[in-house]
């Protein structure tokens, strides 16, 4: 039935039409790369030259002596860390509780939870502000992570989903043994819905290491700056110096390769499932 | 699994502990109030400045003038906080809304008038002196005054004048001391500068738009902007009319896919074809200069006003700039202002001039910048023909009248430009939309 020869001749387009797809993926990755081993002026010189004339690896070094790497990286970590295991526990046992138990008025208050993810985060910008001033806890991290502990309607719809899939009998005679909901929510629950968890914590992970917005506004002290606010530097007015930027964008992209390539498999489940949720 | 999550949390535990999760001290404490500003630092007024200037050039520059300025009295102390260079307004904006502002601001001198008007600079006027007005260029004092009142002192300015390749003129059998005075002149050179291979041409002579904007153009053939200040608008006139028809002439020339390409290497910044000498003429901004001496060891280059439309028309010339100002809510104004004068002062403005190679708004400062020491000679060059060039130069500060009016003209430009209009009916068209504007905001 199979025509071998056939199928050999289709895998290999397959292949190069892949190889094709991932030359333009990662050709701005080499480009970059190019640019922080060249100097300004070959820069400015232009050419497209991918192998820089010479190879300047002193941009590196400079990053770290223009601007204060080392504490910016620990500040952005901090961050992350915080907002991650905020954004995956909390939004958990919200969810848990919209999936797993009754109460009076549950569907009005989802759909209240649900109705919040209609605010565009623009409009409630400034309100927020005017909060976190008035609470004093402007130039904190405060404002940057409390809200991952407040529960975001989206990450609740999504565990919430996976939490429905979880069988009824498996609680119920969970329960005949003696547990109480937050055993079942920690033993039973949540790892049942592990790749949904790791989802929301990779997602929540590249939006708050990648956030510009948040850190620009309420930090007002650079010592508590985060890497994303001190690229900036090298962006000025009437000129930027691409080498220092490309070199440290590079550096701030690396932590998010490296979890890429151990989470693999969890990060192309967390597509799908968003995909999925989506269409929904 | 447990207990590695326990250790993440318990070291971010520690870890924020040590700073971000403190709330009120001393580094907060100006923002809150200068009287609790004043205690933590020994009766010291702590003053928060906010600046976009973090780069290796300019941060060591401004720092210098803050510790001179904290060394020279001691009843305030300043502080610099480096914000992102545009996002800086928009934080500002959010610090203004939630009374927390700081109590110092670079912020651009085009929109003073407008933040005036929507009440978000603290007026300075009952500190200002005619000795301190009469520092900086007429033009910029002005945009930093509204209905009577100074809100703001200028910091720094710029302008565009014409660069020519020298090498290049020699090369074309032209004078390189003499540049062209007017258009005529400049589309002469220009058939002279040009290389063309075939269809295309390998060396663009002089394209207007390389560089330079419709808008400078406008400028320059109307010797005014075309939106006044009252109202009245002046699109739909001849001398706007022969700007565009003598830019799609040279569009005409070059094609418009050469300019294009052109165009966008400038746009992406990454390669610069006036250095790589594929364009000989151009008229830019003149900090280029410092592109200029820091890129390219030996391009031979001149500098000269923007050619007139015709003589007489003269040659008008745009800039723009910053100004040091006190957002609205700052909490000891008085203390601010004492240390915007002291910025706009003439040794600190002539040290940031001869530091940054940056025209400076305090105009003695400027003209002692010529004879700097730290310039090279054709550092010195430049710098006078920036400083000359500022009797040519207007200042275009938003309207309050129309405040967003090029959002509304420049579609129609670059219609035009683009061939998808033709001048007639899109000036008409321009016209009649921006005196619709003026009219609704009436």
């Amino acid at each position: 039935m199979y025509n071998t020869k056939k199928m050999k001749f289709w895998k290999s387009v397959n292949l190069v039409l892949l190889l094709v797809g991932a030359l333009f993926m990662i050709a701005p990755l080499f480009w970059m790369v190019s640019i922080s081993l060249k100097s300004l002026e070959e820069i400015y010189q232009g050419g497209f030259n991918f192998i820089p004339e010479n190879i300047q690896f002193s941009n590196y070094a400079a990053v770290f002596e223009i601007i204060p790497f080392f504490t910016y990286f620990v500040n952005t970590s901090m961050i992350t860390v915080l907002v991650v295991l905020g954004n995956v526990f909390v939004n958990a046992f919200i969810a848990y509780g919209f999936a797993k138990i009754q109460f009076k008025g549950r569907e009005t208050l989802f759909i209240i939870v649900l109705s919040t993810m209609m605010l565009p985060g623009f409009i409630t910008l400034i309100p927020q502000y005017v909060i976190y001033a008035n609470l004093g806890l402007v130039n904190t991290y405060y404002p940057l992570v409390l809200p991952a502990f407040l529960g975001s309607a989206f990450n609740i719809f999504l565990l919430r989903q996976f939490f429905k899939g979880v069988p009824n009998s498996m609680i119920e005679a969970a329960k005949m043994e003696g547990a109480n909901h937050f055993y079942i929510f920690f033993k039973i629950a949540l790892p049942m819905v592990k790749p949904a968890l790791f989802t929301v914590a990779i997602f929540s992970f590249n939006g708050v290491w990648n956030d510009f917005l948040g850190p620009l506004l309420y930090l007002n002290d650079e010592s508590l700056y985060t890497l994303q606010l001190g690229l900036q530097v090298f962006k000025e007015q009437s000129s930027t110096q691409w080498h220092y930027l490309m070199a440290g964008s590079l550096m701030v992209l690396f932590p998010v390769i490296v979890l890429f390539f151990i989470f693999q498999k969890y990060f192309i489940t967390g597509s799908n499932i968003l995909g999925q949720t989506e269409e929904k | 699994m447990k207990k590695i999550f326990f250790l993440v949390f318990l070291s971010t535990v520690i870890l924020g502990a040590c700073g971000g999760f403190t709330t009120g001290d001393s580094d907060t404490s100006s923002d809150s109030g200068g009287s609790e500003g004043a205690e933590a630092q020994d009766e010291k007024i702590v003053l928060d400045f906010w600046t976009f200037w973090g780069s290796e050039q300019r941060r060591p520059v401004i720092d210098q003038i803050i510790t001179d300025f904290n060394e020279s009295q001691d009843e305030i102390e300043v502080r610099h906080t480096y914000t992102p260079w545009g996002d800086i307004w928009t934080k500002n904006l959010a610090a203004i809304a939630a009374g927390d502002p700081p109590d110092v601001i670079i912020n651009d001198i085009m929109t003073v008038k407008l933040r005036a008007e929507e009440g978000q600079i603290e007026p300075i006027t009952e500190y200002v002196d005619e000795e301190v007005t009469g520092r900086f260029y007429d033009q910029m004092m002005d945009a930093s005054t509204h209905e009577d009142e100074v809100y703001a002192l200028p910091f720094n300015t710029d302008t565009q004048i014409l660069f020519y390749n020298k090498d290049l003129f020699e090369e074309a059998g032209l004078d390189p001391e003499q540049p062209p005075e007017t258009w005529e002149e400049l589309d002469e050179y220009a058939g002279q500068l040009d290389v063309q291979e075939g269809d295309t041409y390998e060396r663009i002579g002089f394209y207007p738009l390389i560089g330079a904007g419709t808008d400078v153009w406008i400028l320059n053939a109307l010797g005014e902007n075309y939106l006044q200040e009252d109202g009245e608008v002046l699109v739909d006139t001849e001398p706007v009319h022969e700007a565009f028809n003598w830019i799609l002439d040279s569009q005409e020339k070059y094609g418009q896919s050469q300019i294009t390409s052109v165009n966008s290497q400038f746009e992406n910044a990454q390669q610069d074809p006036f250095m790589a000498g594929d364009v000989a003429m151009m008229v830019q901004n003149a900090n280029y200069y410092v592109q200029l001496r820091d890129f390219t060891e030996d391009l031979n280059f001149g500098v000269a006003p923007i050619p007139e439309r015709e003589p007489g028309n003269g040659n008008t010339s745009w800039g723009g700039g910053f100004v040091a100002e006190v957002p609205m809510g700052a909490s000891n104004p008085e203390a601010s202002y004492e240390f915007i004068e002291y910025l706009t002062n003439y040794d600190a403005q002539l040290y940031w001039a001869e530091q940054n190679f940056d025209l400076v708004a305090h105009e003695e400062a400027g003209v002692s910048a010529t004879e700097s020491g730290e310039f090279t000679d054709a550092g010195r060059e430049v710098y006078t023909q920036m400083i000359e060039n500022m009797d040519n130069t207007l200042l275009t500060p938003q309207p309050v009248i129309a405040p967003d009016y090029a959002g509304t003209a420049n579609p129609i430009f670059e219609s035009i430009v683009s061939g998808n209009t033709d001048v007639e009916s899109g000036l008409e068209n321009a016209q009649s939309e921006l005196e619709q504007l003026v009219e609704d905001n009436r």
